[in-house]
């Protein structure tokens, strides 16, 4: 697994190299925002860890001209800042995930390693719904030809929606493939995800069978 | 009082000016008429003089006679105050009005022309004397013509010439000092405008004076301005620098984290701790301080638009890409149209903390909604989570406290101090999902 450091501050970026290599990873490391931008779109990154406060080019800005050039290997944002407005832009620009300084290395760790989970594991699929193309491999969405945000439950509910065709699944059925053991209140959660998905692509992405459960939309 | 006012200043002295002007008006007035009198004084004795010389004869032994002599009622009363003379060595024919006073000879008397003097007349009246030697037989004796006109009246004339211009002078001053009044009222009433529009300025740094479209005011309204915009420029410099004293402590707090760890491999374990307490406690006031800096600067430029469902649908989504956020249903129930006078990153700083709060607590779904009408705005953060232990909510909210005290996320106590600088407010209660209820409420300003 190769992953690739950005930080400027020479004590983080080796302390991080240490703890990552320690995981497993093989570890590049760059410490100014070109070189930065250089490796990424270069070489293949299994996970990169990006400080956004960073000589020459900005975080945010390396991280945009990956996406802009179809990078899409999980990056995980390290923020000095701290405040929402930097998360919220972080996470516009494509970060997959940020965490803000000083933060504990154990956690980072375990988040890499949650990102590297939800990328492995994907049977290489796009399953297209109307408007509406899941790639589960890269777990992103688009609809209508632009990048859709879908949050890691919406994903496997409509994931779990398109591997049962032609066949309504019940709140209760979805709350326990989301949640493993279900109470009869997680299908008010299924609901609040199903308004949540109606909202965003449209009210007939999710088709509603009284009595019966979610069956996904047959739009053209 | 007319010291420290310049309306009353510019009003004391155009009505001095004025009142100057007028009386060297007055002065100047009343000597012109004053010599008008003089003149059709000198071209009355003049032609009557002219009439004495036509009717000049000398009569037996050199003693003048007017024949016929003038008719002028004046002439013919004793002290009438208009006399004549005309008199030779040898004796003199005069005007009944003289009786048998005589008036004054000159000393040398003109032979070519008339000639006007002011002497004192024969009954202790100042009067004006024309005279002239005229000669009306070459062989004879010359012939001193006199002719005397009382100066009272002409001097009577000239005084109430004098009051009655000074009466004019007078109105005439008073209606020019009320123009004046109201001309410097409404010359001064745009400084009263911009004074109108200075505690805008002061309550917010984002308010500016209106164009003034006059060329003299302009520069003053362009100079406030400018420096409402430097006070902007202040304001938010003092933001970043805030923010980049934050920064600032931030990357080394990391670096002395990453001391810490190696400590800790190298077996300095109680050491590790130690400073690992430290950072977490030097974390915790930069949060604090930062969020308290933030509230200031709220405090001091309030003021703002906000568009709530997008900026709360930004802050989902970070969450939504956390571990902990990828896992919960969230629910957003804002209307589109739900806008709230706050800066967009404040509003996001307020909700960002409750939300991340929620969903750190939260087992299955977070569901944010917001109402508003007429005059407030609420927006309520609830999940179903434990909830808020019902003793310890005043702990919750006071400076500093914390339900959770491991976790690193700021304190609600900092998204009251924030709510609060936006002159909201923040309730917690508990939520029908199960978990935790926080209120905020705004009243629309």
């Amino acid at each position: 697994m190769r992953c690739l450091i950005v930080e400027d501050d020479p004590d983080i970026q080796a302390d991080l190299r240490r703890a990552l290599e320690a995981s497993g990873f093989v570890v590049d490391a760059a410490s100014d925002g070109n070189d930065a931008w250089f490796l990424g779109d270069t070489e293949e990154y299994d996970a990169v860890v990006l400080d956004l406060g960073l000589p020459g080019l900005d975080g945010l800005s390396v991280l945009r001209r990956w996406r802009a050039s179809g990078r899409a290997c999980p990056v995980i944002v390290l923020s000095a800042r701290g405040d929402w407005t930097e998360k919220v832009e972080g996470i516009e620009a494509g970060a997959d995930d940020y965490m803000g300084k000083p933060f504990q290395m154990g956690e980072l760790v375990a988040r890499v390693r949650g990102l590297l989970r939800r990328e492995a594991g994907r049977t290489s699929n796009v399953v297209a719904i109307g408007k509406l193309r899941l790639d589960t491999t890269r777990m992103s969405a688009t609809f209508d030809g632009a990048p859709a945000h879908l949050s890691p439950l919406e994903f496997r509910l409509l994931d779990h929606l398109a591997h049962s065709p032609e066949r309504a699944v019940s709140a209760g059925e979805l709350a326990e493939h989301l949640y493993g053991i279900a109470d009869a209140g997680d299908t008010n959660a299924i609901e609040a995800i199903v308004a949540r998905l109606r909202r965003k692509f449209g009210a007939d992405v999710i088709a509603t069978r009284r009595g019966f459960g979610y069956l996904l939309g047959v739009s053209p | 009082m007319i010291a420290r006012s310049l309306h009353w200043r510019l009003l004391a002295g155009a009505a001095a000016a004025i009142l100057l002007a007028l009386c060297v008006a007055w002065l100047f007035m009343t000597l012109l008429f004053e010599r008008h009198l003089e003149r059709r004084l000198e071209a009355e004795l003049t032609r009557d003089g002219l009439r004495l010389v036509a009717a000049l004869e000398l009569g037996p032994g050199q003693v003048p006679v007017i024949d016929p002599a003038p008719m002028d009622p004046r002439l013919q009363t004793p002290a009438g105050g208009y006399y004549w003379q005309v008199s030779t060595a040898a004796g003199a024919a005069r005007s009944r009005s003289l009786w048998d006073a005589d008036l004054p000879a000159p000393e040398r008397a003109p032979t070519g022309d008339w000639r006007l003097r002011h002497v004192d007349g024969p009954y202790g009246e100042q009067v004006s004397v024309l005279e002239r030697l005229v000669v009306p037989d070459a062989n004879g004796p010359g012939v001193l013509v006199q002719l005397a006109q009382d100066r009272a009246p002409l001097a009577a004339a000239r005084n109430e010439f004098g009051r009655e211009l000074a009466l004019f002078l007078g109105v005439l001053w008073l209606v020019l000092s009320a123009a004046a009044w109201l001309q410097v009222r409404l010359g001064l009433r745009p400084l009263g405008r911009i004074r109108g529009g200075l505690p805008l300025l002061r309550d917010s740094a984002r308010a500016r004076l209106p164009e003034a479209h006059l060329r003299e005011i302009q520069p003053l309204t362009e100079a406030i301005n400018a420096l409402a915009d430097a006070r902007e420029r202040d304001l938010a410099l003092a933001r970043h620098r805030a923010a980049d004293l934050a920064h600032g402590l931030k990357t080394p707090l990391s670096a002395i984290a990453a001391q810490s760890r190696r400590a800790r491999e190298d077996g300095a374990v109680q050491a590790a701790d130690g400073l690992d307490r430290a950072v977490a406690a030097i974390r915790r006031t930069i949060d604090a301080e930062l969020a308290y800096a933030r509230a200031a600067t709220i405090r001091r430029a309030p003021g703002g638009d906000a568009d709530v469902r997008t900026v709360v649908e930004q802050l989902v989504t970070v969450i939504e890409h956390t571990d902990q956020g990828g896992q919960l249903a969230f629910t957003v129930d804002i209307p589109p149209s739900l806008r709230l006078s706050v800066q967009p990153e404040d509003l996001s700083e307020i909700v960002g903390a409750v939300l991340e709060n929620a969903a750190r607590h939260a087992r299955r779904q977070v569901r944010v909604s917001g109402h508003a009408g007429p005059q407030w705005t609420a927006l309520t953060i609830e999940d179903d989570g434990p909830g808020f232990p019902a003793d310890r909510i005043d702990h919750l909210l006071s400076r500093g406290g914390r339900l959770d005290e491991s976790g690193s996320g700021l304190g609600l106590s900092i998204a009251r101090e924030l709510a609060e600088a936006t002159a909201g407010r923040l309730t917690l209660s508990a939520s029908p999902l199960g978990g935790a209820l926080v209120r905020f409420d705004w009243s629309a300003g």
